[in-house]
């Protein structure tokens, strides 16, 4: 488990933009999808699902906005901007291009 | 129980300046744990066992703490004040300096209004520079977010308008007093000419209650 969170922690950005391509969120939502995407194996620590959300957001990324709860406490919303989309699909490209490299090298090719 | 959360909340944000994005930052936090605690209780959870679960999923803050206290961006002040600082000095040497032509025509056969043109110069260079050097000093751009900074804006904003305001009463007592000399020396009636003081100071106040009303 550790070691995956550490192999998964680098991608941090490309998940949380990955959740927000189609339809606006919030922390926790969001952290509620991964857990559910990864059967409740992976999960984002607040601070650095936070962390990730601010650092995204001054590099324009992301945007935020407060919802209208009408009752108790309001959302944090977040929402991709067109430069978030392309630094996610940029993200992904070089994901796919690691993977593959990362595949031929580790695995064992048969005698 | 949301109370509880809230107290741990507090809690990890005891020691860091309550600035309105660290406010915003906690509620944000708050919310999404409360949400997380009432899910946790949905599936059965203890209430003792959903928050500590809760508090748990929070990691370590004080990097994010961290992040967001440094400033955004450094403005280096030093260049701006050391080219402020030149041009209220040749400001006030021009100023000196315009009491030259006058003295020179005094004591040789030039005409005494190529002296008053001179003087006029010299005032009107000197004012020029120290309004320029108003008007163009630079705001520091800074993170608008947090309360101090609010405050210091405001208080620059301040002081800006007063200088401007001290620079336009300097030049007007500068030309009424050159004003005084030249008609004086010119009608030689020193009896009424002095009436130029007072309305100065009718001018300066009709200055005083415009800015109030643009104000």
């Amino acid at each position: 488990m550790s070691i995956a969170s550490d192999l998964i922690r680098g991608h941090t950005d490309t998940i949380i933009l990955a959740q927000l391509y189609y339809n606006d969120s919030y922390g926790y939502e969001i952290n509620k999808t991964i857990q559910q995407k990864t059967a409740g194996r992976y999960e984002l620590k607040e601070a650095t699902l936070y962390s990730a959300f601010r650092r995204m957001e001054n590099a324009g990324y992301i945007l935020s906005y407060w919802g209208d709860e009408k009752t108790g406490a309001r959302r944090r919303y977040y929402k991709i901007t067109e430069t978030g989309r392309d630094t996610y699909m940029r993200l992904m490209a070089e994901w796919k291009t690691a993977k593959s490299m990362i595949d031929s090298l580790i695995e064992l090719e048969d005698e | 129980m949301n109370d509880k959360l809230r107290r741990y909340i507090e809690g990890l944000f005891e020691n860091v300046p309550q600035t309105k994005s660290m406010v915003e930052l906690k509620e944000e936090m708050l919310q999404n744990l409360i949400e997380k605690y009432e899910d946790l209780i949905h599936e059965g959870k203890g209430e003792d066992d959903a928050y500590n679960i809760a508090v748990a999923g929070i990691g370590d803050i004080n990097e994010l703490i961290d992040d967001m206290e440094k400033p955004s961006v450094m403005v280096d002040m030093n260049v701006a004040r050391q080219k402020s600082a030149m041009l209220v000095s040749i400001g006030v040497m021009c100023y000196m300096l315009s009491l030259v032509p006058i003295l020179m025509c005094l004591n040789s056969n030039i005409k005494f209004f190529t002296g008053v043109i001179g003087f006029f110069i010299f005032i009107a260079l000197g004012t020029g520079l120290l309004i320029y050097n108003v008007m163009s000093k630079p705001k520091p751009i800074i993170d608008g977010s947090t309360m101090v900074n609010e405050f210091r804006e405001w208080k620059m904003e301040k002081s800006q308008k007063r200088s401007t305001r001290i620079s336009i009463s300097v030049a007007l007592w500068a030309l009424l007093i050159a004003l005084y000399f030249i008609i004086s020396f010119i009608t030689y009636d020193w009896h009424l000419t002095w009436i130029v003081f007072i309305i100065g100071i009718a001018i300066e106040a009709l200055i005083n209650i415009f800015a109030a009303i643009k104000k």
